[in-house]
């Protein structure tokens, strides 16, 4: 696009702000966690790992980690399975429905958490369901089914019909196909899919303050944490969750970019 | 990889039987665990709840409590107008960002679309916290101020109460923003510019009368998204708005935690709903408008 040097001077400024805005709440906590804290204030001339150590002795944030990366599990395996289905569910067919459970998927991934969140609090205790893990990866599957479900339907309708009917012409029957011709196809698409949904799971914070039992996940446990002060060691365990969650996205970032650069030619 | 050309012949059965299971699952989950919460908790906002017992009778109280108590409705308003000033900043803030994405080439491009998306899969309530402690009293930013000698004592103007929540939702949705008003602008093809150019269009002059006007869906989108999941998060406002900072979705949270009224918070939920649907559906119009003028 063509501008002038005021204006490109501009452009970069305000880009370099949003930048500090977007990535600024993301390194404090990391330099931090390496830097003593006392009351509340960084200590600049004491670096130290204590933080580090302090956390693998911190049983409560090591079991809440566990329970986030059972619940992210879980969701995924959960709507992986679903959601493919879905999508060739509604790929494959004709009737009216179709819309209509499209709308119905999408539902909790457009309305706000706390929407869905209380109406799955108030469906389990009308159900007599008690809040545990459970509750929690369901909550999860519905908020991250739309994302498998719309990535793996779009994959879908780019593949060409030809593929399939050769397949079939070729004496393939129906899970054949699926198994040899289809999901070979899809695979890079649910992969991608996949570490989306898990790091949508890892990070869920509104719908399982709701729908949450005695059990924690890592940023209940976080919220907990940061409302009665902090400690150190959140600093080391924000530092890790990131270091985390940057590799997942590039991860996923490596299985969906092929595709949205390829897109663009099309 | 295995590879088996010659299949079983088709049973014609075992597939009707197949598709029809699929149908079922398909159909089963999704309304189950989605639509009947949702309908459970629409059909709650009509109950009531007396000396701390639920009355599973139908009305309208609720409803009737939130148009007319003196504390809801103001809130109400409070609330879509912060989130409409979240909007207006992320846009504000986003554009020239998505305008400058969308002028590189290749590589480069998708690799800075990627650095403006990867803070969005970061968690959620850690950068809450963050910018917490940035604008805190104690925080960088008044300890910068200080020390470049802009300012005498810490600025508390952004500690605790609304303006917090705000520039908090802000810096937190400006990536929601920025991709819609990008793809937007991708799509304006480059004819068109060069086209006003040779018209002899000042840069100036093809912004505002080509770029502006065509990327306007965008902007529309991009507004959408941020008021919509501004205007739904409770944990910002609980963790940045102190005492003064109540909104709307606060509220709703404490009908569940302290104040327990379910029928209450849920009948205030279907507002919140209801203006969610309002935006999105007011959001598309305007774009496929827009697309159809084309």
């Amino acid at each position: 696009m063509t501008r002038n040097k005021t204006a490109t001077i501009a452009l970069s400024t305000v880009t370099g702000f949003v930048v500090v805005i977007l990535y600024g709440p993301i390194f404090v906590p990391i330099v931090s966690s390496f830097f003593t804290v006392k009351r509340g204030t960084v200590t600049w001339d004491e670096p130290t790992l204590a933080a580090y150590s302090a956390l693998t002795r911190n049983e409560g944030v090591l079991e809440a980690l566990r329970n986030t990366l059972i619940v992210g599990v879980l969701a995924v395996v959960l709507s992986l399975a679903l959601g493919t289905l879905l999508a060739f569910y509604y790929h494959s067919g004709r009737s009216r429905g179709r819309e209509f459970l499209q709308l119905v998927v999408f539902l909790p991934f457009l309305m706000p958490p706390i929407i869905t969140g209380l109406s799955l609090l108030i469906f389990f205790r009308e159900i007599d369901f008690s809040r545990s893990l459970v509750t929690v990866v369901i909550g999860h599957t519905a908020f991250v089914l739309a994302l498998v479900y719309r990535t793996v339907l779009v994959r879908l309708q780019s593949l060409s019909r030809s593929l399939i009917e050769a397949s079939y012409d070729l004496g393939a029957s129906g899970l054949q196909t699926f198994r040899y011709v289809l999901l070979p196809n899809l695979s890079s698409a649910m992969i991608g899919a996949a570490v989306l949904a898990f790091a949508l799971s890892f990070d869920e914070t509104m719908i399982t303050l709701l729908v949450t039992g005695t059990e924690n996940t890592l940023p209940i446990r976080l919220w907990a944490m940061m409302r009665l002060g902090f400690t150190p060691d959140i600093n080391a365990l924000v530092a890790l969750i990131l270091l985390f969650t940057t590799v997942l996205c590039l991860a996923a970032a490596r299985h969906l970019m092929p595709q949205g650069a390829a897109g663009r030619e099309g | 990889m295995r590879r088996r050309v010659a299949g079983l012949p088709l049973d014609v059965t075992a597939a009707g039987t197949w598709r029809s299971a699929v149908a079922v699952v398909a159909y089963a989950v999704p309304i189950g665990f989605i639509l009947v919460p949702l309908t459970s908790f629409l059909v709650y906002s009509f109950f009531w709840v007396e000396g701390g017992q639920m009355r599973f009778s139908l009305t309208l109280l609720n409803y009737q409590r939130f148009f007319t108590d003196d504390i809801f409705l103001p809130v109400f308003w409070r609330t879509l107008f912060l989130c409409l000033k979240v909007a207006g900043l992320a846009i504000g803030f986003g554009y020239p960002v998505a305008y400058l994405l969308a002028g590189l080439e290749g590589r480069k491009k998708y690799s800075f679309a990627m650095l403006l998306v990867v803070p969005l899969l970061m968690s959620y309530v850690i950068k809450i916290y963050a910018i917490r402690s940035i604008l805190g009293g104690n925080g960088f930013l008044n300890q910068a101020l200080l020390a470049l000698g802009l300012i005498d004592q810490p600025l508390t103007f952004f500690v605790f109460n609304l303006n917090a929540v705000l520039l908090t939702l802000t810096a937190l949705l400006i990536p929601f923003a920025i991709l819609p008003i990008f793809l937007s602008l991708e799509r304006i093809p480059r004819s068109l510019l060069e086209a006003s150019a040779d018209l002899g269009a000042s840069s100036a002059q093809t912004f505002v009368k080509v770029i502006l006007p065509l990327s306007l869906p965008g902007l529309v989108a991009a507004g959408t998204f941020v008021f919509v999941l501004a205007i739904g998060d409770f944990l910002t406002p609980q963790m940045v708005g102190g005492q003064s900072g109540f909104t709307f979705g606060r509220i709703i949270y404490s009908q569940f935690g302290m104040a327990f009224n379910w029928p209450f918070g849920a009948a205030l939920s279907v507002v919140l709903a209801a203006v969610v649907v309002g935006a999105i559906a007011a959001g598309a119009l305007f774009g496929n408008r827009r697309d159809e003028q084309r």
